[in-house]
Order: structure tokens, then sequence, then C-alpha cells
């Protein structure tokens, strides 16, 4: 009689904290590939983040903490790193983890069909000396290596020769692409591309379990008018992002909470620095003024950035004086001020400049890429226009959008740029230093700024050690960009995630989700 | 009768041949794949490695001739998204697309039909007039605002239906349904409804002009005069006659509701086809553009032809003319 209750009990119980603790999310963005090295992008690397581990992963904080490796130090004098391993751990197909795997997903995610590659642009040879030790030798001093490669995640050698996926293969796909084996937290036990994702806590995981799921399944959702009403009826219980306009409604709802932080991501103006005439508007064929450092800055006080994040980012985002957000490190405290609005000294630079009665151009603008972008776009045409300059907005969605900056057609244009590495360096060698495909340097640099300091001063502080030294050569090019005004940043983007009433969760500005972090009341 | 077919086969291979042309020289102004296959830290070289690994380096003629030869050995490429076949992605989406077009189109005769017939025989009543006046809003509302309005009232404020998705599938062989279970019936309903509405007020008030026609016709007036019951006439001499004009609609609407599904499908987040050729367009996935677009157009020409066949079977005149001409 007794024994019956208790195992009803128990039943009982099973059922309901069952229910309770099952989880379902949804973003705009289905995971294209669950291969971690076939592509480098946001939505596939946060997603894996909980299915494999790296190295070293990333805290709540954004700091680098130790993952599948316990420790790492210096060799000699900026030699490489060697990293221990952590012991006892196992994938979750059962089979253990040891330094051969960290050297096969080296050559794996390095090999010419990753896309991962440019993670290990320093590395000349990785070394293993025993089951848990394993050496990354670099060609020069490289003091942000570990915290580089926080996203690099370790596949199970046996496993990826088994089936014959030893290399990603993004044009064809192959068993990896569908199927994963990590050592993350949790484990992918339905995958249906574009359609739903559903994981599972990995029993043999080697950490300590902050989260209380038993399953969690994620589906994509592109229609943000869907997405809402899905966290609004309860059949989600999260979702990444809110759409801007819906903020402030949803907050006053009981059943959801509205979580709003800050991205990486800076949206900037761009100006063409190599162009000799301008491309649009009516002064087509005229040379090009933005060549005149006093035109942008013309340019940087006539926008306000204020009125841009009051009206259209609903007081969601913050202003931005440099190419990386205060979050980010390496972010020049000493160089924080923007350039205040005045539409009176922004007219007096351009009369200095010669154009008093300003001039037209083309202004190109993406409006799928970035939170509101287009209007975003058309604000500063507005502004622009009290200043006397006549922008033509073309906007487009992003897959015409980036050929088109390739092809240079453009006399001003929006970008917005989240550093991979959530350094200051990032930035600049994508941004900042003179194009040079050889070098993979200024890949992103579509107006082709250059200024020598600042190439001379990339790959010092790539190599160096010293924080307070690579801060003041961090401060100097943040000087240059600002005195030059290379780009007009204009905020950092908001990141605004919904969830319901009885979710806790956390929100890192690379937006990332991390399911070990959730809770289900 | 075969001549025609064949003829009409014939015709249809050349449409297909030009939908085709005609979609891969749209291509190019749809975007560039290329920055969405790779991330941030591509270089330029990466870029054109990948763009002659695909063979977009190549003109829009020569990629489409490729497609082809592909295509007549059922083989319609690599998803640029995810890197599996188009065709196994097809499939898989395809039951989705069809049980909702089918439940949809299901609603859309037979309410249609009936609402039809209803509101010609009582075309003086209060009911048939509120029928009427309600189908206007089926006919002028766009399916998008119909769609988010049920969803926020059936779902977001009553919290009786599933506000996305399909529910719970089973699989059957290659064909995953979603009638055999509970939450799979549930999340039918709003979709169904939202794609079927339009073309249900379309049959409608198309069955009920033609049936207003018909009762006014001579042979209706003789059938009364003989003391035929209201139920014989209307039905088996009325409505028979007016389903010549129903049934080619209804044909081509069948194609309209599978291939505009697409806006439904967004909606609802409904697994389809048409969700599949939305995500292909923002991703600039050739291969799968190219095939649904195809696909699409094979179902058209083929709707066409078996409608055009059905003439024949309905209408002697048809028949008669057929073959003297």
């Amino acid at each position: 009689m007794f024994r019956a209750f208790a195992v009803g009990a128990i039943t009982l119980a099973a059922a309901t904290t069952l229910h309770a603790e099952e989880f379902k999310w949804a973003s705009t963005t289905d995971p294209q590939t669950l291969d971690p090295h076939a592509v480098n992008s946001a939505p596939v690397l946060g997603f894996l983040n909980n299915v494999y581990e790296g190295l070293v992963r990333r805290g709540k904080d954004m700091r680098v903490e130790p993952a599948l490796a316990k420790a790492w130090e210096p060799i000699g004098d900026g030699e490489g790193w060697r990293f221990t391993l952590r012991e006892g751990v196992t994938f979750q197909d059962g089979s253990a983890f040891d330094a051969q795997d960290v050297l096969f997903s080296y050559q794996r995610a390095s090999s010419e069909a990753a896309d991962t590659r440019s993670w290990f642009a320093p590395i000349s040879d990785v070394k293993v000396v025993d089951d848990y030790t394993i050496d990354f030798l670099t060609n020069a001093a490289n003091p942000l290596f570990p915290s580089s490669i926080a996203n690099w995640m370790i596949m199970d050698s046996d496993w990826a020769e088994a089936n014959e996926a030893a290399l990603p293969d993004k044009d064809n796909g192959n068993y990896a692409t569908l199927n994963a084996n990590g050592t993350g937290a949790f484990q992918v036990t339905a995958r249906e591309p574009g359609l739903r994702t559903v994981l599972e806590p990995f029993d043999g995981w080697w950490g300590d379990a902050e989260h209380n799921i038993t399953r969690a399944e994620f589906t994509p959702i592109q229609n943000p008018a869907t997405a809402v009403a899905a966290l609004l009826s309860g059949d989600v219980d999260m979702i990444n992002p809110v759409p801007i306009q819906d903020a402030e409604r949803l907050s006053t709802s009981p059943d959801v909470t509205v979580i709003k932080g800050i991205e990486a991501r800076v949206i900037m103006l761009g100006f063409p620095h190599e162009a000799d005439v301008l491309k649009y508007g009516t002064d087509q064929g005229k040379p090009n003024p933005f060549k005149d450092t006093r035109v942008r800055k013309a340019v940087a006080h006539a926008i306000s950035v204020p009125a841009i994040l009051r009206t259209i980012m609903r007081g969601n985002a913050e202003a931005a004086s440099q190419l990386v957000s205060p979050a980010m490190n390496g972010y020049s405290r000493v160089l924080s001020e923007r350039p205040p609005f005045d539409v009176t000294k922004a007219k007096d630079l351009l009369t200095e400049a010669g154009y008093p009665n300003g001039f037209s151009f083309g202004l190109k603008c993406p409006n799928d890429r970035y939170l509101n972008d287009e209007a975003v776009c058309q604000a500063v045409v507005s502004m622009l226009a009290q200043i006397g300059l006549t922008a033509e907005l073309d906007a487009m969605p992003v897959r015409t959008y980036w050929p088109e900056l390739r092809e240079d057609n453009y006399d001003m244009y929006l970008l917005g740029w989240s550093p991979g590495t959530f350094d200051a360096e990032h930035p600049i060698r994508f941004l900042a230093t003179t194009p040079n495909p050889d070098k993979k340097l200024g890949s992103w640099n579509f107006g082709g700024f250059s200024n020598p300091r600042v190439d001379e001063l990339l790959p010092q502080i790539q190599s160096e050690i010293d924080p307070a030294t690579r801060q003041a050569k961090l401060d100097e090019v943040v000087k240059i960009l600002q005195d030059e005004q290379a780009y007009v940043t204009l905020y950092v983007q908001p990141l605004v995630w919904g969830t319901g009433k009885n979710i806790e969760l956390t929100q890192r500005p690379d937006n990332f989700f991390i399911l070990r972090w959730v809770t289900v009341n | 009768m075969l001549a025609y077919i064949i003829r009409r086969v014939f015709q249809s291979v050349i449409v297909l041949l030009v939908v085709g042309l005609v979609a891969f020289s749209m291509f190019r102004f749809v975007g560039d794949p290329i920055d969405n296959m790779l991330g941030q830290e591509r270089t330029q070289a990466d870029i054109d490695r990948l763009r002659t690994d695909l063979g977009l380096d190549k003109p829009f003629p020569v990629q489409y001739f490729k497609f082809l030869q592909g295509a007549v050995q059922g083989n319609f490429g690599v998803s640029y998204r995810q890197g599996r076949p188009v065709s196994t992605i097809i499939a898989e989406r395809a039951p989705a697309t069809l049980e909702l077009a089918m439940v949809s189109g299901f609603l859309a005769i037979s309410i249609g039909i009936a609402l039809g017939v209803f509101t010609a025989i009582r075309r003086n009543g209060i009911a048939a007039n509120t029928i009427m006046t309600l189908s206007l809003i089926g006919v002028s509302l766009p399916t998008f605002l119909i769609g988010i309005l049920l969803i926020y009232v059936f779902s977001v404020e009553l919290d009786l239906l599933p506000s996305f998705g399909r529910g719970e599938t089973v699989q059957i062989g290659g064909w995953s349904t979603g009638f055999l279970t509970a939450s799979g019936l549930k999340a039918l309903i709003l979709p169904s409804i939202t794609l079927g509405l339009y073309q249900m007020t379309l049959i409608m008030r198309l069955v009920r002009s033609e049936m207003l026609e018909v009762l006014r016709a001579d042979y209706v007036r003789f059938a009364r005069a003989r003391g035929l019951g209201e139920r014989a006439i209307n039905f088996r001499h009325a409505l028979k006659n007016t389903l010549v004009p129903v049934i080619t609609v209804t044909g081509l609407q069948l194609g309209s509701i599978i291939a505009f599904a697409i806006i439904t499908e967004t909606v609802f987040q409904w697994p389809g086809v048409g969700l599949l050729f939305i995500n292909a367009i923002q991703f600039v996935d050739i291969p799968v553009m190219a095939a649904y677009l195809m696909l699409i157009s094979v179902m058209f020409v083929g709707i066409n032809l078996i409608v055009d066949l059905l003439y024949f079977a309905i209408d002697p005149r048809l028949r008669v003319d057929g073959r003297t001409a």
C-alpha cells in the first residue's frame, strides 16, 4: 500500500517537473549547420556553444574562463601558449577527450575548407606534449590568443573520422552538418533544419549544472509578429529579438519580461576615402568632398545621436565614441567623448572646407541587417539636410548591400561591427588598417581609409604583452581615428530579448543564448 | 484527344523552359549568396574561391544549363544554406504544404459551395445578406492580416489554439502527417482558415451568381412546372449546371493555394515549401529558389492541363468540338 502510494507520488512529481522544466525558445535565424568549423557566424556559434566546448569559454561577464583547458600559460618569451587539459571529460557519444582531439580540431578548424581559419593565422605549429598538455606556437608574441579562441570548439577525432566528416564541407554538407557530438552541457537529440532542434542535458558533462532544464526545443520564427504572439500565448518561453517597437508594450504584459542590454555591435557611417568623385546625387562626377577631414567632422557634428536613440531606439541604446563599446577589452576610456551635436560648428566646418552651400551625394543603407537600420538612415538624411547636405538614400536588403559596397557604389554608407574577439584590436584590423588582401588586413575597410601610423601600431598592439603599454597604443589609434574622423560612430546597438515571467536567464553582450544559465520556475 | 494532349504537353515543356530562363536571369538581382555563406573574417580570396566553386562567376545561361542538366537527372543541386540536397529538403517540406492546401481547399470548396447555394436560394433572406456582406471581408482583407488577427484572438487572447508551427507530426514512410495527432489537427485550424478564406468567398460568390443565372433558365422553370421537388431542382439540375465554371476556377485556385501559401506559412511559421522559399530568397539560396519555381510552374501547367481535360469530361459539347477541330 505504502509502496504503491510512494510510486504514485514519484510519478506525479516526475510528470509535473517534466512539464515545468521543458524550455522552448525562438529566434529569427536557424543555425545553418551543426558543424562548428564550417560557418563562422553568430547564430551557428551561439547555438553550438550549448553543445560543443572550446579550450576556453566566456562567462556571464564575457571574461575568458577555463573550459576544456584547466589552465594555460605563455611559453618562453612570447613563443606561444601551453594549455593543460581537463581530465576525465567525455564526448556525448562516450569516448574520452584528450590532446589528440584538440590537435585534430585545430587541423579541422584551420583547414582550407573551414570558415574559422583566420583564428589560427598567428599559429605556426601545434605540438602534443602528452595526453593532457598541448602547445600552440605562435609566429610572434600573441597575448590575445587564448581569448581569441573562445568560440573554437573541440570535436572528437574518432567520431569525425568514423563518420567521414574529418573536414567541414560547406558546399555539400556531411555527417557533422546534421549531427553533433560535443562535450557540452547539452546534446542534440533531434535536428530538423529550419523547423526545430531538440536539446537534452548531457548526463556525462564534467561541469555542475546551473540550469534545471530537462528538454529544450529551438524553433526559428522569422516573422517578428508571430514570435511576439508565440511568446504572449506561452507557446515559447523566450524570443530573441523582441522588435524594438514592441518592447515597451510587451514589458507591460503580466506574463512577459523584457530583458534589455547592449550588444557588442557599434553602428557607424563610413566614407569613401579613396574615391575621386561623387557617384550619386546632383553633384555626381564632382570631386569627392569626403576626402576632406573637415567635411567628415561636419557630418559628425550634424548628427544628433541622442535624438536617434530617443526616437528610433526608444532609449534602448547608447552613443558610441569609438569602434568598440565600453564592454570590450581595450576600450579607450580617455577618449570616450563623441563629437557634440552642433549645427553651427558643422556649417562652419563645411564653409571652411569650401562647401558653404553644401552638396548632394548618395547614402547607401541596409534595410534588414541592423535594428531599424533604414529608419536610422532616414534620420541621418534629415539631420544632414540641416547643414545643407542633400543625401539621396538608397536602402536595400543586406544580400545586395555587401556586393554594392565591395563595388564601391556609395558616397557614404552605414556599417555595424561586432568584434568577434571582444577586443579593440579586432575592428582596427578589419576596418582601420590599409586594405591588404595578402596580409588579410582591412578586409571590411570599404572606403580604403589609410594611415601609416595605424598600420604600424596594429602589429605592435597584437604582440604587446604589457596591458598599460598596449592600452596606450590602442588609445593612440582611437585618437588618430577620431582626429581624422575615419568613421562617424553613432551608437551601440541594443539587445532586446523577451521571456516568460517564470524564466531566469543571462543575456550576454555577444547575443549568444547560453542554455545552461536558464532556470525555469 | 491524344494529339491534343501531346500538343499541350509540348507547350507545357516550352513554358517551363521559359520560366526557368526568366528565373535564372533574375537571381542575380536577388543578391549575392557569398556574404551569407562566409563569416565576418572572410578575405577577398575566400570570396573568389567560393564564387568559382559554386559556378557563380559564370554567365546565367551557363548556370541555367547546368541546372537543367542536373534537373533532368533528378538532381536539383545542394542548398547553399543547409548543405543538403534540395530534393531531400523539398520532399521533407512538401507534406506540410500539401496537407495545409488540402484542408484549406476542402474547406473552401465545401463551405463555399454550400454557402453559395444557400445565398442563391434564399437571396433575400437576412442570413444570406449577412453572409454576402461578411464575404466581402474575405475577399478584401489581405491574408497576413487575417492570420495575425486569428492568432491574436485564438492564441493570445483565448489561448485555444497554437500560434505557430505544425504541432506533433507522425512519420509514415517519407510523409510526415499532422492529421494523426491532436496537436497536429489543432495546429491546422488557423492556417487553413487563413489560407482558404479568400478561395472560399470566391467560390461562394461564383456559385451564387451562377446559381441565380441557372435558376432563371427555362429548364428550371419547366422542372418546377413538372412538379419536381425543390431539392431535386436546386441540387440535381441547377447546381450541376453551375459546376463547369466553378471547376475551372477551383482548379486554378488550387494551384494558387499551394503557390501562395507562402504568406500564410510565413505568418504561422508553417514548415512548408513556401516558408522554405522565403528563407531561400533571404539567403539567396539559388538551388532552392530554382527548384521551387520549377516545381510551382510544373504544378500550374499540370493543373491547367487537367482542368482542360476535365472540361472534356463534363461538357459533351466541347468533346464534339474537340473531335471536329
